[in-house]
């Protein structure tokens, strides 16, 4: 089947944002029951939260403090931050707009309605009150969406890109959710090593990944064993290794794909060679910082690869 | 029971779709206004926001542009249908059809051989003169001289009853996409209907324009490829354009996906690489479509498309030049060229038109500025047009003005009386005006669209039908006889 250059740019952001807005409310609702879970004086900050994102510049150019409600409205419901979810929601929203074509037709008043929704929502779910429900109600709506895809969509070029779209965003996520976990321990201060089991559970559960961990691991979620875990565990959908290795296989299926795979190939040569017994901030956080530039390098080569206009 | 009190108003005045002047439903009415007698206001209010939620998570809307911003509206729409008989319909139908025949052959002749102008059944002046009149179009005849395969014809009903055509669009017509959405969201707010009625479908539209795009093919493949080519998100019919793309299975594309290669044949982008297109359905307007032969500004087009097309390499619907039909001095002598092209008798009415360029006609129309509606030769969109009846002086006196000045811009005709349908405003129901809008389609074949798009002013009294000035819908059915 053809697909459009143009649409294919679509499609494959439709896919990061959809994923980002899910990923977003994942890592907020599981850093807010680890907060909640954290006995009194040793109080986690929120500014990890910004921090792992990266978004500290966005954020201090707006905000003063690092207060729980500045963090969570610049996460949730800020417009001016392209990585709230209701930006990503928007935007994703937009791109459907403009590809309806190829999509399932109820795809477009599903992804409308989680607009409509979060249009409604957002602000009024800063808040503890209502947080848990909005956000749980942001990832249902975001895994219908992709679930539907999954079963009506044919697996041709469309379904491709977004799915790149969807894994790669997903393999960023799964790195940041690591982060955290190191980046609450990096501060001695603050740590408290009895706490370790709590922060890694939390973490697992942001990724649903929790009870598989149980199953396969063991009952006690550990940092070194929780990283290899999320890092290699090859069966496990938001592991980075089945994230890159879902992109290599789709990629192969697509025209001129030669610079893209060996982009993503970097990534896994990277991945392959890191020691997870590493678990400390200096290891892991320069590891992931590499990994995510990794990504950024091979979005940036998808992008020029099949959406920039090249006349032959 | 919900009241529809307005029986005794004025009757004789308006011919009302629905109701006899004696207040008894019509035929083909009669299980829809039972119905709706049936129910009472809060029942009916229940089944308007069933409507009104079914259009918004449908995403059905159109664009306006006000205040320096684009504002996605919901489209407006009545649940109340409005039904037609298939009898009568289908003698409309025939005199659609054979209208866009002859306005077809009239574009090929203009571009060619003239023989209307030189036969001196129409004034050559008024045609070569216009502004819709594209020399680049001279000398070349597109596949069964078919210019404009998609028409959408506004049709009126005055108090005696008559259907009228009041115009014909022939650039790029829109709202078969809301005539579809239109029976898709009555099927959903009133189904107990469709189990007593015989109505026609509409849902085979997208198919239809497939095969009459398809005809137009240059290269005879199976599966030729289709576009329709979008001015993009900010255009109000987006919602349409994407739409019929999706109907039909066809490319959604702007301007930028696609490119003239040095074979002067026409590609559009994709990640496998360039791939020829056979078939453009173009929603922008031909000034913007080419900026090697038009508006050099034209970000919207593709350069070098009117070559590829004179070259026979893409076929471009409607194609670049038909406008030159689609203007209101042109419409008056549409009559004349049916028996001229077809040697038949004109099946459908027109309205009387004056034609301001003539000296007695714009007399007449001077005189009578009150009576009469003036408006532009050629804009659309309910724009820059005066009601004489409903205007004041000082607006009387600037179309005066207007007239002597650019006589042939204007045309003047009787004020229609516009017929009425029941319709639910607030919680009762009252009349409100409404025209019609069927689509004609023209390749290999000519196609009417059983029934159109009906436009009903929300406004009591109003006339003014368009959606981007207070317009809004209706479902129309066109009902087969019962036996």
């Amino acid at each position: 089947m053809r697909l459009l250059s143009r649409v294919a740019d679509r499609l494959y952001w439709t896919g990061r944002y959809m994923e980002r807005a899910e990923g977003i409310a994942r890592l907020t609702q599981a850093y807010t029951h680890l907060v909640m879970d954290i006995p009194q004086g040793s109080e986690l900050g929120w500014d990890i939260l910004i921090k792992i994102l990266d978004a500290g510049p966005a954020f201090e150019s707006r905000y003063k403090v690092y207060s729980e409600q500045n963090v969570l409205y610049f996460l949730i419901a800020d417009e001016k931050n392209p990585g709230s979810i209701f930006q990503s929601v928007t935007a994703a929203r937009s791109n459907v707009r403009t590809t309806r074509d190829v999509l399932p037709q109820e795809v477009w008043e599903q992804v409308n309605e989680l607009y409509l929704y979060t249009q409604e929502f957002a602000e009024k779910s800063v808040g503890r009150r209502n947080r848990h429900r909005f956000l749980d109600r942001i990832q249902a709506r975001c895994q219908a969406i992709s679930g539907h895809n999954m079963s009506t969509m044919c697996r041709d070029n469309a379904y491709r890109f977004m799915l790149l779209g969807q894994l790669l965003e997903r393999a960023d996520m799964t790195t940041r959710i690591i982060d955290v976990g190191a980046g609450t321990l990096l501060d001695s201060e603050r740590h408290n090593v009895s706490m370790d089991p709590l922060i890694w559970g939390a973490l697992l559960q942001g990724l649903s990944a929790m009870s598989t961990y149980r199953r396969q691991v063991g009952p006690l979620p550990e940092a070194a064993q929780v990283v290899n875990f999320l890092f290699n565990e090859a069966t496990l959908p938001r592991s980075l290794k089945f994230c890159l290795n879902g992109m290599r296989t789709e990629l192969g299926q697509l025209k001129n794909h030669t610079a893209a795979v060996r982009h993503v190939e970097r990534a896994r040569r990277r991945l392959a060679r890191f020691d997870t017994k590493a678990t400390d901030w200096d290891a892991l956080h320069p590891f992931i910082d590499r990994i995510q530039i990794d990504l950024n390098n091979l979005s940036d080569c998808i992008s020029e690869s099949w959406f920039l206009p090249t006349e032959r | 029971m919900t009241n529809i009190r307005w029986k005794t108003d004025n009757t004789a005045a308006f011919y009302d779709e629905l109701l006899t002047p004696a207040g008894k439903p019509r035929v083909a009415a009669r299980r829809l206004v039972n119905l709706l007698q049936s129910l009472t206001p809060e029942e009916m209010s229940t089944r308007r926001a069933a409507a009104e939620l079914a259009i918004n998570e449908m995403g059905v809307s159109f664009t306006i542009y006000s205040e320096g911003k684009n504002i996605d509206r919901a489209w407006p729409f009545d649940i109340i249908p409005r039904v037609i008989r298939g009898r009568e319909w289908d003698k409309v139908s025939r005199g659609l059809s054979q209208r866009t025949r002859a306005l077809n052959a009239f574009i090929d002749d203009i571009y060619n051989r003239q023989r209307i102008l030189k036969a001196g059944i129409v004034p050559a002046e008024i045609v070569l003169d216009s502004s819709n009149y594209k020399p680049q179009c001279e000398g070349f005849s597109p596949r069964f001289g078919a210019w404009a395969h998609i028409c959408g014809s506004d049709l009126v009903r005055d108090k005696d009853g008559k259907f009228y055509v009041l115009e014909d669009n022939l650039r790029v017509p829109s709202g078969v996409s809301y005539m579809l959405e239109n029976r898709e969201i009555t099927k959903r707010v009133l189904p107990e209907l469709f189990e007593n009625y015989s109505i026609r479908p509409l849902d085979d539209y997208p198919a239809k324009l497939y095969a009459t795009l398809a005809s137009l093919s240059p290269r005879d493949r199976q599966r030729p490829c289709i576009v329709v080519l979008t001015p993009g998100i900010y255009n109000s019919a987006y919602f349409e354009h994407s739409f019929l793309a999706r109907g039909m299975g066809a490319e959604l594309v702007e301007g930028s996906d696609l490119f003239v290669g040095e074979d002067d044949c026409l590609y559009m982008r994709t990640v496998e690489g360039p791939e020829r297109v056979d078939v453009v359905y173009r929603r922008i307007d031909d000034e913007f479509i080419d900026p090697e032969s038009f508006n050099k500004d034209s970000v919207l087009g593709v350069p070098g498309i009117m070559r590829c097309w004179r070259k026979g390499n893409v076929a471009i619907a409607n194609a670049p030049g038909s406008g030159v039909a689609d203007d209101k001095v042109v419409y008056a002598y549409v009559p004349e060229m049916i028996r001229f092209y077809l040697g038949e008798k004109p099946a459908l009415d027109c309205v009387k038109t004056y034609l301001c360029m003539h000296e007695p006609d714009r007399e007449y129309v001077l005189k009578n500025l009150d009576k009469l509606v003036v408006k532009p030769a050629n804009e659309s969109g309910g724009y820059g047009l005066m009601v004489g009846p409903h205007a004041s002086r000082a607006t009387r006196a600037k179309f005066a003005k207007l007239i002597e000045q650019y006589p042939r811009n204007y045309i003047a005709q009787p004020t229609l009386t516009l017929s009425t349908a029941p319709t639910f405003i607030n919680d009762t129901i009252e009349p409100r005006h409404l025209d019609l809008r069927p689509f004609i389609l023209s390749g290999k074949d000519t196609w009417v669209t059983p029934g159109g798009l009906t436009r009903v002013a929300l406004t009591k009294g109003s006339l003014v039908v368009n959606s981007s000035q207070g317009g809004g819908s209706k479902d129309t059915w066109i009902v087969e006889d019962a036996r």
